[in-house]
């Protein structure tokens, strides 16, 4: 009897080690030569980063906002370990604004990752109306960038910005940008400052719908493309929700219930506009929502979105084309109040679905520390396993990215934190990097090479099908974690399979790409092929000519009646 | 012949348009009644107190006391036989200059004058396009008064004895703490005390300020010096025990959040009278006034004196309640039940970012009940449409419906419950306020408005 029941506990003991500790992470922020926090102007806003191979060296390196401290371009060395290049880079010009968000994409089609950094205000001279440029980087290629602001017709917007997104609406091929704005922007410098002006100041601001000319120029088309929304925005992720093919837009706004709620922007490409169909999609969330998570956590092929908020967050489940989307946090068993920021769907424990990690941290300067969700999918529910396994950080966490920095076919984790306002925080609040030191389970990671796609890929779909699973992800295009830009290397854990039977690409333009047969555990670099760029107006030409028949044979018909 | 015909129709047509012309000019032309100008200006009042951006209901207060008291200086010598100055009576403001005795004056053109200037300068911060709205009302009542009043004398001393009374009323207002008060709603620089059952920042909230909405507003000037001295309300010391009377204030909170019924969650956003959307909770008193004004449509002086009361009622209101707020520092119910009783729980209606006890609400509805309840006695049945035909609160599954009221008082114990309603004011918070408004207001009540 004593020895079954040892044996009983043995196996227990055996069995939770083996569910709860198969994905472990390892805080290696000094080893790796990280240093880094975010410092706020005041109150609560920013803190990100962006994840960029500005070398093309196959190492992804991280650029980090800093706030009123200066930003860091950690490069990384290959090596585990991390340099701070941003005094080399040729983006000091950063360190005379407090800087928020980050987010990249090849804007000119060159091959080389761009930059676009938020702000909200100067660091060189007091505005008594906080207000800024936002700022544009062109990589030169040769391991720095240049200031493009200006060149890009980016110098003459004055905002309070939060977090921008790359995507194509207009799938050209050239990457556009959606920037977020929490206060009122002014066009030009404001000239006069009285009464008036100051208390006008903090109401609901548009956020920038930028169309990328040719590479050349951005153009704001907000009100063209029919928006006319004002909200205190938090920004918006581009992803194609109801799988049309093209790129939607959903905007995040903080105080929905008191002013205007979230916005799901459907685009009607080729038509040039979007109309907000959040309402009917349920969409519509009145809540203070911050960032969204975009995944397919029970791969069925929809795309789900994890909100974060303070309090509560919503897990909007897909349910397909016609049918309002439904929050099943409390039923997948994510009901936990927090203050949420950042959040990334990654399948970290490579075991064919998407886990979801959660940066929390509260209204600096209020301080009460509260620690970071890592949701395990264990599929049809999620188990908060931040503390088993090393991810519970109490320091005031909001952008958070999912890349492989060093290479071993596994997710780790940077989590951006803000240095508390007040001195008695009980615990270091300092940007985290986390190895992710799990073992098993087999992976895939693809890497796209856009021909007539930008050149990452971004926004474009890949689905692998491996092991009776479907697997989808979107290219990240920034702000899917708060303020940040996660790696543009899709991953794919695939457990047991040893094969990928299937790899589909949709390029963003239309083109789709079939691989078969893939072989596991490696980094695969699929290159577009580029598609006729005609094939819109032959359908065009086709569909005017059945239409002119269709007329020809209808009049006919009444003649002869 | 034909040609003939046409001209005639011609002809017929021009009359009927000139005619309706002229009658549509003469429609614009009717005489005002006096309470007609007093209350318009009283819609204006609260129309740049709604539409100007960063209001709060502390600086809605304050504007409400000098507009209302420039309203009835401007006038009091209309019925000066009846009536006085209550200028010397107030807290430092002194005496007014009086009419030259002995000339007419046309006292609806000084109200006219005088409340648009008092605007003007006290809500200096409102757009140009409000400015502009100011600048037609006055422009219109002008030239309609004007029509009344043939002598250019008389009309140019009116306007410039309304003028005056604003200025310097206006100029007395400029010391007493509140003066440009939107520009320091918040003071990043407080140190908040930290005592158990103090008083956090709040997570569901009404504004994204974690810091309390003008923390040294109890500092202000009173209008009256007597609303000064007036004692601190008593409250209920912070205990976590169940069963305590401390606890069993929040209890009624959390367990009313269930039952709610459909009419208290009409009254709970009815009230809500939130700053970003409206005209405030004082704006909301204000507006009782009017009320009561367009039913009894009494003479210029007392439509001013009512004006006068309630403004400067709902501002000492204000002030001493704000004071109370920062001197006890007391929690809402979002940080007290969900750390002792429930952690899922959440208000009706979002937190306001100041201290809960007393609750404001009820300070300044009691006054302006008690003071409305001096001028026109105790039954006095009315219909309060203010927020009639605001689109629906989807949030909160409620709609604005008109209220009928039997009473002031009656007003002032729903607005004070309705908050309870909204779970953010435990019953002490409104017991507190509604006795300390009725204090405030017997106050004003008091001063030597007639001879």
């Amino acid at each position: 009897m004593r020895h079954c029941l040892t044996i009983l506990l043995v196996s227990i003991f055996f069995f939770i080690d083996k569910s709860i500790c198969q994905t472990h992470f390892t805080d290696v922020t000094a080893p790796s030569g990280i240093k880094h926090v975010f410092k706020v102007y005041e109150g609560m806003f920013g803190g990100g980063a962006c994840v960029i191979d500005f070398n093309k060296d196959g190492y992804e390196d991280v650029y980090i906002t800093g706030g009123v401290n200066d930003d860091v371009l950690y490069k990384n060395n290959g090596n585990g370990t991390f340099t701070n290049v941003f005094e080399q880079s040729g983006m000091t010009v950063t360190k005379n604004f407090v800087t928020q968000g980050v987010t990249g994409a090849d804007v000119n089609h060159d091959g080389f990752v761009d930059l676009f950094v938020t702000t909200i205000t100067r660091r060189d001279k007091k505005e008594v109306i906080p207000r800024a440029i936002n700022l544009f980087f062109l990589n030169n290629g040769n391991g720095t960038f240049r200031d493009a602001t200006k060149e890009y017709g980016l110098d003459q917007l004055f905002s309070f910005s939060t977090s921008a997104s790359f995507g194509d609406f207009n799938a050209d091929g050239w990457p556009d940008l959606y920037v977020g704005n929490y206060f009122n922007e002014y066009k030009g410098k404001l000239s006069v400052i009285n009464d008036n002006t100051v208390v006008e100041a903090n109401q609901i601001a548009k956020g920038n719908l930028f169309l990328n000319e040719n590479g050349k120029k951005f153009k704001d088309v907000y009100s063209d493309y029919g928006l006319d929304f004002r909200g205190f925005g938090w920004g918006g992720i581009f992803t194609d929700f109801d799988n049309d093919g093209d790129q939607d837009l959903f905007v995040n706004h903080d105080f929905g219930y008191k002013r205007t709620p979230d916005l799901l922007l459907e685009n009607h490409y080729p038509r040039q506009d979007f109309t907000d169909v959040a309402k009917e999609k349920g969409m519509d969330l009145k809540i203070n929502s911050m960032s969204t998570a975009v995944g397919d956590y029970n791969n069925d092929g929809l795309m789900d979105y994890y909100i974060t908020n303070i309090w509560f967050n919503y897990f909007m489940v897909n349910q397909g084309p016609g049918k309002p989307f439904v929050n099943k946090v409390k039923e997948l068993g994510m009901q936990f109040f927090s203050i949420s920021w950042g959040a990334n769907f990654a399948d970290f424990d490579n075991d064919g679905d998407v886990d979801l990690f959660v940066a929390n941290g509260d209204l600096n300067p209020n301080c009460v520390p509260m620690a970071n969700y890592y949701f395990e999918n264990l599929g049809g529910k999620f188990e908060d396993h931040a503390r088993a396994i090393g991810l519970a950080d109490y320091g005031i966490g909001r952008g958070s990215v999912v890349f492989d920095y060093d290479n071993d076919g596994d997710l780790d984790l940077l989590e951006v934190n803000q240095e508390p306002v007040v001195t008695d925080y009980p615990v270091p609040s300092v940007t985290k990097l986390f190895r992710n030191d799990s073992t098993s389970g087999h992976w895939i990671k693809i890497s796209l090479n856009g021909i007539d796609a930008e050149s990452h890929g971004i926004g474009s779909k890949i689905e692998v099908e491996a092991g009776g699973k479907k697997m989808i992800r979107e290219i990240d295009g920034g702000a899917s974690s708060i303020f940040s830009q996660s790696s543009v290397i899709a991953h794919f854990g695939l457990g047991n399979a040893t094969k990928i039977d299937k790899i589909t690409v949709y390029w963003t333009g239309g083109n789709k790409q079939i691989i078969s047969n893939v072989s596991t555990n490696q980094l695969l670099t699929i290159t577009e092929i580029p598609g006729k760029k005609s094939h819109f107006f032959i359908y065009l030409l086709i569909g005017l000519a059945a239409a002119a028949v269709a007329g020809f044979i209808y009049l006919k018909k009444r003649k002869t009646v | 012949m034909i040609q003939q015909k046409f001209w005639k129709k011609l002809f017929v047509v021009c009359i009927t348009i000139a005619w309706t012309i002229s009658s549509c000019k003469e429609e614009n032309k009717r005489m005002p009644e006096d309470y007609e100008v007093a209350s318009a200006w009283a819609d204006m009042t609260n129309y740049i107190t709604k539409n100007t951006p960063a209001n709060t209901p502390t600086f809605a207060s304050r504007c409400f006391g000098y507009i209302g008291l420039t309203m009835f200086e401007s006038v009091v010598n209309d019925s000066a036989a009846v009536y006085q100055s209550v200028a010397g009576q107030l807290n430092g403001l002194g005496n007014l200059p009086v009419p030259e005795k002995g000339v007419a004056y046309n006292w609806a053109l000084a109200l006219n004058a005088g409340q648009a200037e008092i605007l003007r300068n006290i809500y200096i911060q409102t757009s140009d396009k409000n400015k502009n709205k100011i600048d037609s009302l006055e422009q219109s009542f002008e030239t309609v008064l004007k029509n009344k009043t043939p002598d250019g004398e008389v009309v140019k001393r009116s306007i410039l004895y309304g003028k005056k009374i604003a200025q310097l009323i206006f100029e007395w207002s400029k010391t007493d703490g509140g003066h440009r008060g939107y520009l320091s709603n918040f003071d990043k620089k407080l140190v908040m005390p930290k005592r158990p059952g103090c008083w956090q920042p709040p997570l569901y909230a009404q504004s994204f300020s974690h810091y309390p909405l003008h923390p040294h507003w109890g500092n202000n000037r009173t209008f009256l010096a007597v609303d000064s001295a007036i004692d601190a309300p008593a409250c209920i010391p912070f205990d976590t025990t169940p069963g305590s009377a401390y606890y069993n204030q929040f209890k009624q909170v959390y367990e009313k959040r269930k039952v709610l019924t459909q009419e208290e969650k009409e009254a709970a956003i009815w009230w809500s009278d939130d700053p970003d959307v409206t005209f405030t909770p004082p704006g909301h008193s204000y507006y009782l006034a009017t009320i009561v004004i367009r039913k009894t449509k009494p003479g210029l002086v007392k439509c001013a004196e009512t004006y006068a009361r309630v403004g400067m009622a709902v501002a000492d209101a204000f002030r001493n309640c704000w004071k109370w707020k920062y001197q006890f520092f007391t929690e809402r119910a979002n940080t007290y039940v969900t750390e002792h009783m429930d952690p899922e729980w959440q208000s009706f209606w979002p937190d306001p970012p100041f201290p809960a006890f007393p609750s404001g609400h009820a300070i300044q509805a009691a006054a302006a009940a008690t003071v409305l309840t001096d001028l026109y006695g105790e039954n006095f049945a009315f219909i309060d449409s203010a927020h009639v035909g605001r689109t629906r609160d989807d949030i909160r599954n409620a709609d604005f419906k008109a209220r009928h009221f039997n009473s002031f008082w009656q007003v002032a114990e729903e607005t004070a419950m309705s908050r309870f309603y909204g779970g953010i004011h435990i019953p002490q918070d409104n017991e507190r306020g509604l006795e300390k408004g009725k204090i405030i207001a017997n106050n004003i009540n008091r001063l030597h408005w007639k001879k």
